[in-house]
């Protein structure tokens, strides 16, 4: 996994951003350390179904795509 | 001096290639005066800031798309509305350590979005061949955007560069283009353009942005913006309070007749209560972030962010930290209804001071700790972008959003309006040098001569800001455009600049605050600049020459004339015909897009804030503001247009040395030399000889040589002054959406660089491709050769106040204002200027010869900024086209 699978990446721009735990600067797509944690993204939400390699269905009715953040969604479980 | 001779490709010997007025500098390269440093906080935050590549994410549209197609046959406000409060309330809140101000438009720090409610062309023309021709700008094939700084200029790894600025991350392609096809036949751009197309003459409308005679039409581009925000409304009454508002007028129109209101004030309501849900997701992500804090202090302030923004999502702020976090959330939520440049914040020293001085006065504020929030505001404002297309935000906005804050002016008993809270704006605007906001200061003779030196010392470190702007000049122009709808001159005096130059109206709202009541200005109509959007004059005056053709590209653009030309005057009536044309069909496709803009995705937010739409439950598109006499016409190149004039005028008619014949050839020639596009070189400065370049030497030698605009001669000034009085008057023929007559508007903003690009050679003595003349009453690089009162003398031979702005941009040498007597001398200089009657200064205080090193070693200025026009910009994130203009700009060696 990479950091910007990680919980605790914010980004700052698409490629890079800091670690909301030490402030390191880290890369987005680099590999993520030992404290990762998925973030909240509709790929790890049971509401979210993949039909292609970033596309799927939410709640099998609305578009969706696997890395969209899930932080704000009510519906994440 | 003129450049005369041109120089040729002399790359390597960069000693010779700039234009002076005065002595020569003969020493290295000078450098401004001494800068002050930034608090540690504000420093972090700007490396911070110059670190970052724009980025673009799909978040906000996704979750406004997915509302809006929920909603089906809903109100369009309504639906507008519900979908605003999704998209606000799914935006992924990030705050960064050591921010004092929090919140942003996206959840990156130069975070934007597309909006395919507006258009969504521009989207899918990068995946769908079908969609590779419909709409597509002429303008975005011939602007260059800046190399370096945030700009994301090329796709690497999971990103994708797009309109040659922004990233977007790889994975969120197909959502995107997904999401933007949803919105095919449905946004602005689409149903607007169904609709123009039914104005007579469409097809003319259509061959004028093919040649690139019109920059962009305003209607699906940038609705909103080149106007002043007005904070009036959540200061006074908080979120709650303003819904309060909302509810109780509900109630009061419900199925009465006018019903438009009830939508208007639901709409509102539902709006506030996604910006609630946005607050509130901010202030649980500054809980998270202190949850894992270790370091103390960092821990207490996000506490303290947290219970700020809880206290903001509900009520009135108490505190200048409150009220300028206020300030902020609601600036940001306007940028975020629409793509916006220009939205300017206004007087905000003026607006904020009550806050500040009883802060002040209880001993919980202190000066540092007001320049730490002030310098933590200017990164904040410079962290904004706006998503568009290549040919707005490269070709028209240098990349920039031109937030405008102004000082000075008079307040509403015609007092000075200065207080100390803008001595200290100015104080951060010097110690953290950023972009934005720019500054503009609204010279009145009764600003104190303290307050006048420290924007002088202020414009004096290369800052490019403030600006000066001639209070009385504007005041003049909104009474004689806006009395009609009630203003007065107490009124006037609450103007402000809107977007980089546009003179704005504003009105005095009462706050309370502690049971003082203090008059605070605020802007009072919609975008002040909105219509037809930068007509190129020598593009015109090209098809004047040429029968209504395109030299470029062979089309015509305009019925043939027919005319022979046998005299001056004959050119001059055909321009004035085919400048007519242009205004009036693009005047009624504006007014058309505009008008689908206003019905399908209206303005809640802005409307919101803008007196009197709460008062009246209408939007600022349906006349909802208190002035709206706001459309106005935009051109660009004038200065080439009348030195143009006056070169055919000499040349062919009066000393009749050339043929028009002759000179026709010429120009299609390029006089002898290769074009810009081919040499990749935008200003006559370093230019390239042909073959044939001596067959057209004494041709093109007449047309340098002929009366330039600029140095008080009465030859160019007359033709000048007459093309000025004539476009003041001839745009009144014209009406608005809002049936109320144009004004004329003359600023360049970058178009003059874009637009000269698709110029044939003009009879100035301009070269095929370079950039015209910037601002509105700049002299042509290297042509004024009088000095400054010389062009303060051509630049105000008309009335300024007959159109809503004019621009001067000069550039002088470092060395000419420093010290203290440096100040005064420059302060004199542009009082004289204003007190002549112009309305607009605005002054690069560099050594050409360092822009030049930083052209060809941009790693090393990542941090220095140029004024433009309007505007400052980070050199490394200018294009070229532009980066070539400033560098041939006069430097001025002396200002006597």
């Amino acid at each position: 996994m990479n950091h910007y699978d990680c919980k605790y990446y914010l980004n700052t721009d698409v490629f890079k951003g800091l670690c909301k735990r030490d402030k390191s600067s880290i890369n987005a797509d680099d590999q993520a350390c030992e404290n990762f944690v998925n973030a909240r993204k509709c790929k790890y939400c049971s509401n979210f179904t993949l039909i292609s390699t970033d596309l799927g269905t939410c709640m099998n009715k609305y578009d969706a795509y696997p890395e969209m953040s899930a932080v704000t969604c009510n519906e994440f479980s | 001096m003129y450049v005369m001779e041109i120089k040729l490709g002399q790359l390597e010997d960069v000693s010779d290639v700039y234009n002076y007025y005065g002595k020569r500098p003969e020493s290295g390269i000078q450098q401004r005066e001494g800068k002050k440093a930034p608090t540690p906080r504000a420093d972090k935050a700007r490396q911070l800031y110059l670190e970052a590549k724009s980025s673009v994410s799909v978040e906000f549209p996704y979750w406004y798309t997915r509302r809006w197609e929920e909603l089906e046959g809903e109100v369009p406000i309504i639906r507008r509305a519900e979908a605003l409060k999704s998209g606000f309330a799914h935006l992924t809140p990030a705050i960064l350590p050591g921010e004092l101000l929090v919140m942003r438009k996206a959840n990156y720090l130069r975070g934007s979005y597309p909006m395919p409610w507006l258009s969504e062309a521009f989207l899918l023309s990068k995946e769908d061949d079908l969609f590779k021709t419909a709409h597509k700008a002429s303008a975005d094939d011939i602007t260059t955007i800046g190399q370096g700084g945030g700009n994301v200029t090329a796709s690497v790894g999971n990103v994708i560069s797009i309109a040659g600025k922004f990233g977007l991350r790889k994975e969120e392609i197909p959502i995107l283009i997904k999401t933007a096809k949803r919105w095919l036949n449905r946004s602005v751009e689409d149903i607007g353009h169904k609709y123009e197309q039914l104005v007579p003459g469409y097809g003319t409308k259509e061959e004028i942005m093919r040649a690139v005679i019109c920059m962009f039409d305003s209607g699906y581009t940038l609705p909103q913006g080149r106007e002043v925000l007005n904070y009036y409304y959540p200061l006074q009454f908080g979120i709650n309070g303003i819904k309060e508002i909302c509810s109780k007028n509900l109630n009061n129109v419900a199925g009465r007749p006018g019903m438009d209101r009830l939508y208007f004030y639901k709409a509102v309501h539902t709006m506030l209560e996604g910006l609630q849900t946005w607050i509130k997701n901010y202030s649980e992500e500054a809980r998270l972030m202190a949850s894992l804090e270790k370091d103390e202090t960092q821990k207490a302030e996000y506490h303290e962010i947290a219970e700020r923004l809880d206290w903001l999502s509900e009520n009135k702020p108490g505190t200048f930290h409150e009220a300028l976090q206020l300030v902020w959330i609601f600036h940001v939520a306007v940028l975020n209804e629409d793509a916006i440049s220009g939205l300017s914040p206004g007087r905000l020293g003026q607006v904020l001071y009550p806050f500040w001085k009883q802060d002040m006065a209880k001993g919980i504020l202190t000066k540092e700790k007001t320049i730490e929030l002030l310098e933590c505001m200017r990164i904040k404002f410079t962290e904004l972008d706006c998503f568009a297309s290549m040919g707005v935000v490269g070709g028209v906005l240098s990349g920039n959003t031109f937030n405008n804050l102004c000082l000075g002016g008079l307040d509403k008993e015609g007092n000075s309006a200065a207080n100390e809270l803008e001595m200290l704006i100015l104080e951060s605007a010097m110690s953290c040098d950023t972009p934005q906001p720019t500054l503009s200061l609204l010279f009145d003779e009764k600003l104190p001569e303290e307050f006048l030196l420290k924007g002088v010392e202020c414009t004096k470190i290369g800052t490019g800001y403030p600006a000066w702007i001639n209070n009385r000049v504007a005041m003049e122009f909104l009474l004689n455009n806006f009395r009609k709808e009630g203003m007065e001159s107490e009124e006037a005096r609450a103007w402000a600049i809107g977007g980089c130059l546009e003179t704005s109206p504003g009105s005095w709202m009462p706050l309370e605050l502690n049971g003082e009541i203090y008059n605070i200005p605020g802007g009072s109509a919609p975008a002040s600049s909105v219509g037809v959007h930068f007509i190129s004059l020598p593009k015109v005056l090209e098809a004047v020459l040429f029968d209504g053709l395109d030299k470029r590209t062979g089309r015509r653009v305009y019925p043939a004339h027919g005319s022979e030309l046998t005299t001056y005057e004959e050119v001059w009536t055909v321009f004035k015909h085919y400048f007519s044309m242009t205004v009036e069909v693009l005047t009624l496709t504006n007014n058309i897009q505009h008008d689908i803009w206003g019905k399908v995705s209206p303005s809640i937010i802005n409307s919101m804030l803008k007196p009197d739409c709460l008062e009246t439950g209408r939007d600022i598109s349906h006349k909802g503001s208190r002035y709206n006499r706001t459309f106005n016409v935009e051109v660009c190149g004038g200065v080439n247009l009348v030195n143009s004039l006056a070169s055919i005028k000499k040349n062919v008619f009066d000393q009749k040395s050339i043929s028009m014949d002759e000179l026709k050839t010429a120009l299609k020639s390029n006089f002898g030399y290769l074009s810009a596009l081919e040499t990749g070189s935008y200003s006559l400065t370093e230019q390239f000889k042909t073959d044939e370049y001596n067959y057209w030497l004494r041709i093109h030698k007449l047309c340098l040589d002929a009366p330039k605009y600029g140095n008080d001669d009465k030859y160019a000034d007359n033709i000048f002054r007459e093309w000025q009085q004539w476009v003041s008057k001839m745009c009144e023929n014209y009406r608005s959406m809002y049936d109320e007559p144009l004004y004329s508007c003359q600023i360049s903003v970058s178009t003059h660089a874009p637009m000269g690009a698709v110029t044939l050679a003009t009879p100035d003595g301009r070269l095929c491709g370079t950039a015209f003349a910037d601002g509105s009453v700049s002299a042509y690089p290297g042509s004024d050769r009088h000095g400054p009162y010389a062009l303060f003398n051509s630049a105000t031979c008309y009335n300024h106040a007959l159109s809503q702005n004019s621009q001067l941009n000069m550039k002088i040498h470092p060395s000419v204002v420093m010290g203290r007597e440096g100040s005064r001398k420059f302060l004199e200089m542009i009082k004289a200027y204003l007190r002549k009657g112009g309305f607009h200064a605005q002054f690069n205080i560099v050594d050409s010869r360092m822009l030049r090193d930083a052209q060809i070693n941009p790693s090393n200025y990542r941090g220095l900024m140029v004024r433009v026009a309007g505007f400052t910009q980070y050199w490394v994130e200018l294009g070229k086209q532009i980066q070539d203009e400033v560098i041939s700009r006069t430097e001025y060696e002396q200002l006597g």
